[in-house]
């Protein structure tokens, strides 16, 4: 591979761009694909082989070619709700993991860059905040605030826009009346169910690090539930 | 659903060639039966022999690495090699987990 190559890789990544490394094994020419682009001439009658890779997430060699694929798609977008000091240590363990983390909070003096300094914090509302960013079931929501004016209208937008992991901070008790509020605002049961409160998954700590090592622990495993 | 899987291996690759090493990037490119790093899993080597990532968990990356080092003295730009079980081999190199993993050695070219 050759450095510049590489260089076009790494870019891509940064961008979170979706696009294919391509190497052709018995050459060792690598050539890059970006997805909505225009491919290479010689890589044209493998188009539907790669859409197929990108369709399916994996990586492989085309059958009966030498032709290795390799697929880089948008990780999936985390919104945390509350600049918090559980969202302190969730962002630091989460660095090595995939995500694309997101940091909401209306409250300036949580969400200051000295808390977090190699993360780009959203100073606003979530109402106004969601309108700016993209979301869909492939994004996941963390609210940490256990403040209703903050942490639900978040989840009133999680909900309707269907994410595939919704958790909320708040014991036993909080959760009940926030399931009571949604309800009352028209939310199924259903719906209401499918939020993960209180948050994370039992691993007894109470601490700050402890319990967003909880939270990762859940939404890994409901990312990849139902996967093959 | 599934997540990207990526562990900045390719951007340590990036730093090692600008810091002048020779830098082999070893790809798992394909298995068969139970292999511990799924396809896509990477290492790099340089010169000296000095790794970082993983392809195997373990079990074949010393004689990777050995191949990486041959590769950069010989300076061919790649290479494919398999590795799987065998019975008089189980205890030195080779998937103790029965699998047969590809990989694919390729030089880094400035």
């Amino acid at each position: 591979m050759k450095i510049n190559t590489l260089e076009k890789i790494i870019k891509n990544k940064q961008n979170k761009k979706e696009f294919a490394i391509i190497t052709n094994l018995s050459t060792g020419e690598t050539e890059l694909f970006e997805k909505n682009t225009p491919i290479a001439k010689n890589l044209e009658r493998y188009i539907n082989q790669i859409n197929e890779f990108f369709r399916l997430k994996k990586n492989g060699v085309i059958e009966g070619t030498e032709i290795f694929i390799e697929t880089y798609r948008k990780p999936v977008r985390v919104i945390v709700v509350g600049a918090v000091h559980i969202a302190q240590y969730f962002t630091k363990f989460a660095k090595s993991l995939n995500f694309e983390i997101l940091i909401i909070d209306p409250r300036g003096y949580f969400a200051s860059d000295q808390r977090f300094p190699d993360m780009s914090i959203i100073n606003k509302w979530p109402e106004e905040a969601f309108k700016k960013i993209e979301t869909n079931e492939n994004t996941a929501l963390i609210a940490l605030t256990h403040d209703p004016k903050i942490d639900d209208p978040a989840l009133q937008h999680a909900l309707k826009k269907k994410f595939y992991y919704i958790g909320a901070l708040g014991s036993k008790k909080t959760h009940e009346n926030r399931c009571q509020r949604l309800k009352k605002l028209g939310f199924s049961d259903e719906q209401i169910n499918s939020i993960h409160g209180p948050i994370g998954i039992k691993l007894g700590g109470r601490s700050a690090p402890e319990i967003a090592l909880s939270i990762i622990a859940q939404l890994v495993s409901e990312t990849y539930k139902n996967n093959d | 659903m599934k997540n990207t899987f990526d562990e900045k291996i390719l951007e340590e690759a990036f730093d090692w060639v600008k810091s002048n090493q020779k830098v082999v990037l070893v790809t798992v490119i394909q298995t068969w039966g139970s292999s511990p790093r799924q396809t896509g899993s990477r290492m790099i080597v340089n010169e000296k022999g000095d790794f970082s990532g993983s392809i195997s968990g373990g079990c074949v990356e010393s004689s990777v690495v050995r191949e990486c080092i041959s590769l950069i003295k010989s300076n061919e730009p790649f290479k494919k090699l398999e590795f799987k079980v065998s019975n008089e081999k189980a205890w030195d190199i080779g998937l103790a987990c029965g699998g047969e993993i590809a990989i694919y050695l390729e030089q880094i070219k400035s």
